[in-house]
């Protein structure tokens, strides 16, 4: 249930505002952002919205039992956009007053007067209101949890992972929380209020035998309370770190080469995020920078393949109801039976391209213009036994976690890299390797997945595009992809 | 503004010694930036942002805590100052800790940190600054059908550190960069490229040259092959070794890194780890450089440190903490990046020294291989092992480019690419990780599918 408590501490929604001008006012987040939004509008913007958050985070980070950096953040602020024929403006405030919310709605509008005469194509912003406040229920909000018992619970993981074996050299463990509130208001009429709980836990290993050094990690991050961290996966996290960077000692490189490679549901959810998501975001249309432009409705694959972002799921990282623009999110089937189907929208590319705006806009803060991302994205089980899937396969590689991803949409390329992998060999797994990258391109990748498990896994992540990071998750079932390029040494 | 900012910082360490703070640390900063951002050949968005905060830094028995806030507003500041001091309450002792760093002197002069023309640029003229890099770039590409992505930014900023040993320390600086991005259709394939340049002073800007580079590496990109399988050497251009030695070398003669063994140049100090070909320094005091500055984010005063010098391992990056560990000499590199991030290690300018020659010359010296301009990619910190990507990049032969390569990798472990450089060209540029030249690796593994 939502705690009533939480909000009387750390709330915005109906927080008491001081300023040198109005001595203990009681100003609710709606006044200030209506204030926003009219000045906006006075000073000659057609279209103006703006973010009011409040953020309250804690990282505490541990290194061999020692904490090594603590901290503890306080975001708070707001963002205005003013649109006129096509020119758009964004100025920020931590001025959390009428004065302050007056002063960024005229100074955006301002900029944007100054951008208009300069804008090559003319268009409006239009989109369908809401009206909503969304109040997030979690068991143990985080400041109901005493730090001490934050701490010890990072002790407790980073204990694990160092006596799991001997060989475990370096152990670093962060547990990070993140409780926000978002108010978003535009002109359009939309009002709407999100909250946001995110705890998260990474232990890092480093293991060591003679001259051998490996590394390896596991992260458990979720959307809900600190009750989420006692789950069996957060709560042995230390240990599978510390399995996989040990077992990594007596791992090989893989050789170069092009090879059939099953990946596990987690690198899976990479090749997808990295190889497909990124080119599926719909600001790539009116700047046109994805090779995926003229794809919409056509085939990208074959037609066992699904691929669905979904920022609706129970519980995910990358779940929220509505998006930074105040807009409705629901499930977005990215890939139907092979075709691409939908794109991610925010208000602007959903007018532009005349298309239905489906909350996929999102921003890092209040001080971030909200663009298309991702959310929980995933390929839709198939189904294949992931046994028989690997016994089929006969010669390649099973390609495990990964360490990082990155892609060009606009060139159509992308690369990732396993964290760990096995190398198969008459359909059985043999010899461990390790940092195994891959690489491809966005409109060949798809159609070399000829085997989709019926098995499935999220893990969380964390994506970043234009300077943003947000949370996010990516998973999906075991796939394979035949004759892809390994890097190797 | 230096009196606001320290006065505020000097505000927070009293207030947390107040709060039973044995030694206290209030890192201050104020920046305001302008950004104006290109979609499809024209102008289309313009951002202000002003962005102020306070970290604070607190120590009680060898325990630490840090806070921040995204204001410069007392009250605020105060509550993060309670923030800090109960974290650092709960936190596990460090016996490795010693102390915050105390004032030693004075601070060095650094020159041309702060350029009033980019201080005071009008969204007017950033606006033409764009246009003229846009124009450009379009210029070059009349034959094509194009869609170019541009963006100028510039910043200026304060930032002042306060602590409980006597250190007072503030400067100023402005920072910009311009970029230009195009993509280019053609019948059968799209591809693209960008190029752009990062300075302190905005008379350093040549936007025409940006756009016209921008225009001609897109071009270069068309016609992309996959290649043979193969051993082959490696010209890195300066993007491609800021990539791989700012943040592939950089990053790991962190000291935090090595000591714990999580490194791989862990244990080499004083031995030959590279070729002699290779001499890398970090200089925070060189005059104008984008990452230059007085002081490092614990308030201690800059130094030039030679890091590899001929291919020997001199020195490490430190902060108070790991060279009090190591019971060595601080080498000034605390890196914050914002007053948002507790200190850590980072280089500031590193800058390999160049050789002769420029990239074509390397080219043509070398005969047969890749030319790799940028990759994304970084190497496994701890094993060394590196598989890059090469994001933009041609097979040569015979001394003359043949053709950009598409979906290629080059693997090869750092130890083994620090060994193997044997060249390194005159063809110095400032690159986002490091000021530095092209270099040429003998051999590395070359994978393409």
């Amino acid at each position: 249930m939502y705690h009533q408590g939480y909000t009387d501490r750390h709330s915005l929604f109906k927080a008491i505002i001081t300023s040198g001008v109005c001595d203990r006012l009681v100003i609710l987040m709606e006044d200030l952002a209506q204030i926003a939004v009219e000045s906006a509008l006075d000073a000659g913007a057609s279209f103006a919205d703006v973010r009011i958050e409040n953020t309250h985070s804690t990282v505490i980070e541990m290194v061999n039992g020692v904490t090594r950096r603590s901290m503890s953040a306080h975001l708070r602020g707001a963002g205005v956009r003013a649109f006129i024929d096509g020119a758009w403006a964004f100025a920020q405030t931590t001025e959390l007053t009428p004065e302050g919310m007056r002063g960024v709605g005229e100074s955006a509008t301002k900029l944007a007067l100054a951008v208009r005469p300069l804008v090559a194509e003319r268009f409006e912003i239009d989109g369908p209101t809401f009206r909503a406040k969304e109040f997030i229920s979690v068991r143990r909000p985080f400041p109901d949890v005493p730090m001490e018992e934050k701490m010890e619970f990072v002790k407790q993981i980073d204990m694990q992972a160092r006596e799991f074996d001997e060989r475990v050299s370096n152990a670093r463990t962060v547990y990070g929380e993140l409780w926000s509130e978002l108010y978003v208001a535009n002109s359009l009429g939309t009002s709407v209020y999100i909250e946001n709980s995110l705890p998260r836990i990474i232990s890092s290993i480093t293991a060591r035998e003679g001259a051998n050094r490996q590394r390896a990690y596991r992260s458990v991050g979720v959307k809900g309370g600190f009750e989420m961290m006692m789950e069996e996966d957060a709560q042995t996290v230390g240990e599978r770190a510390a399995r996989t960077a040990v077992d990594l000692l007596s791992s090989v490189a893989v050789r170069g080469g092009v090879y059939d490679v099953v990946m596990d549901p987690v690198l899976n959810g990479v090749m997808v995020h990295e190889a497909f998501g990124h080119a599926c975001e719909a600001d790539g249309w009116p700047a046109h920078t994805t090779v995926l432009e003229d794809k919409l409705g056509q085939s990208v694959g074959p037609e066992w393949l699904n691929i669905s972002d979904d920022p609706t799921l129970d519980c995910a990282r990358g779940s929220y109801p509505y998006d930074w623009e105040g807009t409705k999110t629901r499930k977005r089937i990215l890939v139907k039976d092979g075709i691409l189907t939908e794109i991610l929208h925010s208000l602007e590319t959903a007018s532009r391209l005349g298309m239905e705006s489906n909350g996929a806009a999102r921003a890092e803060s209040y001080a971030h213009v909200p663009i298309p991302r991702m959310s929980n994205t995933f390929m839709e089980p198939g189904d294949w036994d992931v046994d028989e899937l690997i016994e089929d396969t006969r010669h390649g590689l099973l390609l495990c976690r990964f360490n990082y991803g990155y892609t060009n949409p606009s060139m159509g390329h992308f690369m990732f890299q396993a964290q760990y992998g096995y190398v198969i060999k008459k359909g059985e797994i043999g010899q461990m390797v390790r940092d195994v990258s891959l690489s491809g391109l966005i409109l060949e990748v798809l159609s070399k997945i000829d085997a989709v498990g019926r098995d499935f896994e999220l893990d969380a992540g964390t994506c970043g595009k234009n300077g943003q990071w947000v949370p996010d998750m990516s998973g999906g079932p075991h796939a394979r992809a035949t004759e892809v390029p390994v890097g190797g040494m | 503004m230096r009196e606001e900012i320290l006065g505020i910082a000097e505000i927070a360490v009293r207030h947390a010694e107040r709060q039973g703070a044995e030694q206290a640390e209030a890192f201050v900063a104020s920046t305001r930036s302008f950004t104006i951002e290109v979609e499809n050949n024209s102008i289309k968005s313009a951002a202000e942002r002003c962005d102020s905060g306070c970290g604070i830094r607190c120590v009680i028995d060898s325990r630490i805590g840090f806070a921040y806030v995204t204001t410069i507003r007392e009250e605020d500041v105060r509550a993060a100052v309670e923030r800090a001091i109960s974290l650092a309450h709960v936190s596990v002792p460090d016996p490795d800790f010693g102390s915050l760093p105390s004032a030693s002197g004075g601070y060095p002069v650094v020159e041309r940190l702060y350029d009033r023309a980019m201080a005071n640029l009008s969204s007017e003229e950033a606006a033409d600054i764009v246009t003229r890099m846009v124009d450009a770039t379009k210029e070059s590409l009349s034959d094509y059908k194009y869609a170019i992505e541009a963006q100028m930014r510039t910043s200026r900023g304060g930032a002042g550190i306060v602590n409980s040993l006597g250190i007072e320390a503030y400067y100023e600086g402005t920072t910009g960069y311009i970029y230009s991005a195009p993509t280019i259709k053609t019948e059968d394939e799209q591809t693209s490229s960008s190029e752009y340049e990062l300075a302190r002073a905005l008379r350093e800007f040549d936007p025409e040259k940006v756009g016209r580079e921008a225009a001609a590496a897109v071009i270069a990109n068309l016609g992309g092959r996959r290649i043979e399988n193969d051993k082959m050497p490696v010209v890195f251009g300066p993007i491609a070794v800021g990539s791989v030695l700012g943040g592939g070398f950089g990053g790991a003669v962190n000291a935090e890194e090595v000591q714990f063994g999580r490194s791989y140049v862990a244990d080499a100090l004083g031995q030959q780890i590279a070729s002699e070909h290779l001499t890398i320094v970090d200089d925070a005091l060189s005059p104008g450089e984008v990452s230059s500055r007085p002081f490092d984010g614990e308030g201690v005063p800059s130094r030039r440190i030679m890091l590899l010098e001929q291919g020997v391992l001199k020195s490490l990056l430190h902060n108070s903490y790991t060279a009090q560990k190591d019971q060595v000499e601080n080498t000034a590199h605390a890196s914050r990046s914002s007053y948002s991030s507790p200190p850590r290690i980072a280089p500031s300018n590193l800058i390999v020294q160049p050789g002769r020659g420029g990239l074509m010359d390397l080219v043509e010296e070398v005969g047969r291989g890749i030319l790799c301009r940028d990759t994304g990619d970084r190497p496994n910190m701890t094993t060394g092992d590196l598989s890059a990507l090469v994001m933009e990049g041609y097979y040569f032969e015979n001394g003359e480019i043949r053709y950009p390569v598409k979906s290629t990798l080059i693997g090869i472990n750092m130890l083994d690419l620090l060994r193997r450089v044997i060249l390194v060209g005159g063809d110095v540029r400032r690159t986002s990780e490091a000021i530095t030249p092209s270099i040429v690796v003998e051999q590395a593994q070359i994978t393409s599918g």
